[in-house]
């Protein structure tokens, strides 16, 4: 285990040492936040709630999503495609390390960094506009929020690990890679509450993992889910969890077989 | 040699084109830009599937985010003031602008790769502009297949909300409003293409820069007015958001003044000219990089 803690310090580095795409990453993350901070503001200006949430908790999502976007879907999982493709794959092969748990540990440190400075970002923006939160009332609702943002984070680990795995068989992974992130940010609600999109939408969306990534989280932070809502929600995550590790598993070792070589 | 970086070359004693001499030397850009979005466009066909997922999406976000808005409007009637056919106008001018501008100056995007492999250095030596050789390098077709769904719904959308707005004829003027205002817009862009590619020139980093203007354009997805006094005059004055994506919609909908109308037009001559001159001081004081 040492050895992967070693891996993650050295990514928490190199991380911070590549300070012009760190800082460009955090800059989007906070146009994001501040176009969608004033979007609902807006729209709560003369109304009390709106589909459900009062100002204090749509502005508490708003916030919650931005530090849970850096938790959840901060990645380098990116690189695998390519490591594979120019045969980089090889070096790790012949270290003594598994090669998932590396790239588990280079996107914790990844993922630490962004979160860190989320935080930073959610407690100026709270002070500049005076932002009031929504707590959660007691340590049971911070213990079951953790509990699922955990679960929340290595669901899209591992679906970005598979489909990163999409190198064994094409050079031509970005594209595919685009477009599922987009899919999964937007239904995860990583961009609005999915209890504002009509109900058939929301039914559909539930067919897939992605709202367990941000908004049932949120959800729990926010106290509006009761003990069996939150209980079915953490079985489903869990399904989900267990599910797509299969999958990525499957897929890594169908790889594997797949997978050659060639030159220094 | 006393010409200027960044101007084709002209022998002495030639005075300045005649039209006709023009229409020769447009007909050369014309030329010279077909030939490279063939080449683009060949090289993105060579990828097909990468290609593939990149333009669905680009079209799944554009069709997400009208969804949203849509689902918006099942809850409210009106966002800072504007109905659904409204917000929508703003946001796809916003996408009109934004795909236009990655559309015509994409190669902007790589000037510190062609810095650093020389490709700049070659351009210099070339009988061409070397701006217009380096904005128009790279042709993103994924862009024309992108906007063209975004000028259907545009115009759906302007016709719907003519149809609501009734006095006929207010709509044409106010229709040449908006393409000129979009027009405008699409020339601020060009400025700051033109400052970034300059930043690149001079200091061989900076790439990024784009991306900053990039990030900060996604502001004008929404209205301007969604934001309050301080933001919005930023958005207006410093970082003109709102000049190039509000302001187009605002015309059309018969909601910009007649100062704001001077205002975007001023802006968008003031930074072009700023920029080109900021491009020749950088081109000047270039000195080669690569080996």
């Amino acid at each position: 285990m040492k050895k992967y803690w070693a891996i993650f310090a050295i990514y928490w580095e190199e991380g911070l040492s590549r300070r012009a795409s760190f800082l460009m990453e955090r800059f989007r993350a906070l146009v994001v936040l501040i176009s969608f901070y004033y979007f609902w503001s807006a729209l709560l200006k003369h109304r009390t709630s709106f589909v459900g949430y009062d100002r204090t908790q749509m502005l508490t999502y708003v916030l919650g999503m931005n530090v849970l976007r850096s938790l959840v879907f901060a990645t380098r999982t990116e690189e695998i495609a390519s490591e594979i493709n120019h045969g980089r794959l090889s070096g790790y092969l012949l270290k003594p390390v598994n090669f998932m748990f590396y790239t588990l540990f280079r996107d914790l440190s990844e993922k630490s960094i962004n979160l860190v400075s989320s935080l930073i970002e959610v407690l100026g923006l709270m002070f500049i506009f005076g932002v009031k939160i929504h707590w959660p009332p007691n340590f049971q609702s911070w213990l079951l929020f953790a509990t699922s943002s955990l679960g929340a984070t290595w669901l899209y680990f591992i679906l970005s690990f598979m489909t990163g795995c999409w190198g064994f068989w094409t050079s031509e992974a970005w594209g595919p890679r685009f477009l599922l992130e987009l899919f999964l940010e937007f239904t995860a609600g990583a961009f609005f509450p999915l209890d504002v999109l009509p109900q058939l939408a929301q039914e559909i969306i539930k067919c897939f993992p992605s709202p367990y990534l941000v908004f049932f989280p949120l959800q729990i932070f926010l106290g509006k889910l009761n003990s069996h809502q939150i209980l079915n929600g953490f079985l489903t995550q869990a399904f989900w969890n267990v599910t797509i590790s299969a999958l990525a598993r499957l897929v890594w070792s169908k790889g594997m077989q797949n997978y050659s070589a060639a030159g220094s | 040699m006393s010409e200027q970086y960044g101007q084709p070359l002209r022998p002495k004693g030639v005075g300045a084109p005649t039209t006709a001499g023009m229409t020769i030397i447009s007909m050369k850009y014309v030329r010279i830009w077909r030939r490279l979005a063939v080449m683009s466009f060949m090289v993105q066909a060579e990828s097909f599937l990468s290609s593939f997922g990149y333009l669905l999406g680009k079209l799944v976000r554009l069709g997400f985010f009208l969804f949203f808005l849509y689902s918006i409007f099942k809850h409210t009637d009106a966002l800072a003031g504007y109905t659904l056919p409204e917000v929508a106008l703003f946001f796809l001018t916003f996408n009109i602008v934004d795909i236009l501008a990655q559309l015509f100056f994409r190669g902007i995007y790589g000037i510190r790769s062609m810095i650093r492999e020389g490709d700049f250095d070659y351009f210099l030596v070339q009988p061409t502009n070397v701006l217009f050789r380096v904005a128009f390098q790279t042709v993103d077709f994924l862009d024309v297949l992108t906007i063209l769904p975004v000028f259907a719904i545009t115009f759906h959308l302007l016709r719907l909300i003519a149809a609501h707005q009734g006095q006929p004829s207010n709509h044409q003027i106010n229709m040449i409003l908006y393409a000129i205002l979009t027009l405008n817009g699409l020339l601020i862009a060009f400025a700051i293409h033109i400052v970034v590619a300059a930043l690149a020139v001079l200091t061989q980093e900076l790439e990024n820069t784009i991306w900053i203007y990039r990030d900060l354009m996604t502001l004008g997805r929404f209205p301007s007015d969604i934001y309050d006094t301080p933001m919005r005059d930023i958005l207006t004055f410093i970082i003109p958001v709102a000049v190039m994506v509000s302001f187009p919609a605002k015309a059309f909908l018969g909601k910009l003044d007649k100062v704001w109308l001077a205002h975007a037009f001023l802006m968008a001559t003031t930074s072009l000219a700023l920029s080109l001159y900021f491009w020749r001081f950088a081109t000047r004081r270039y000195t080669s990089v690569s080996s």
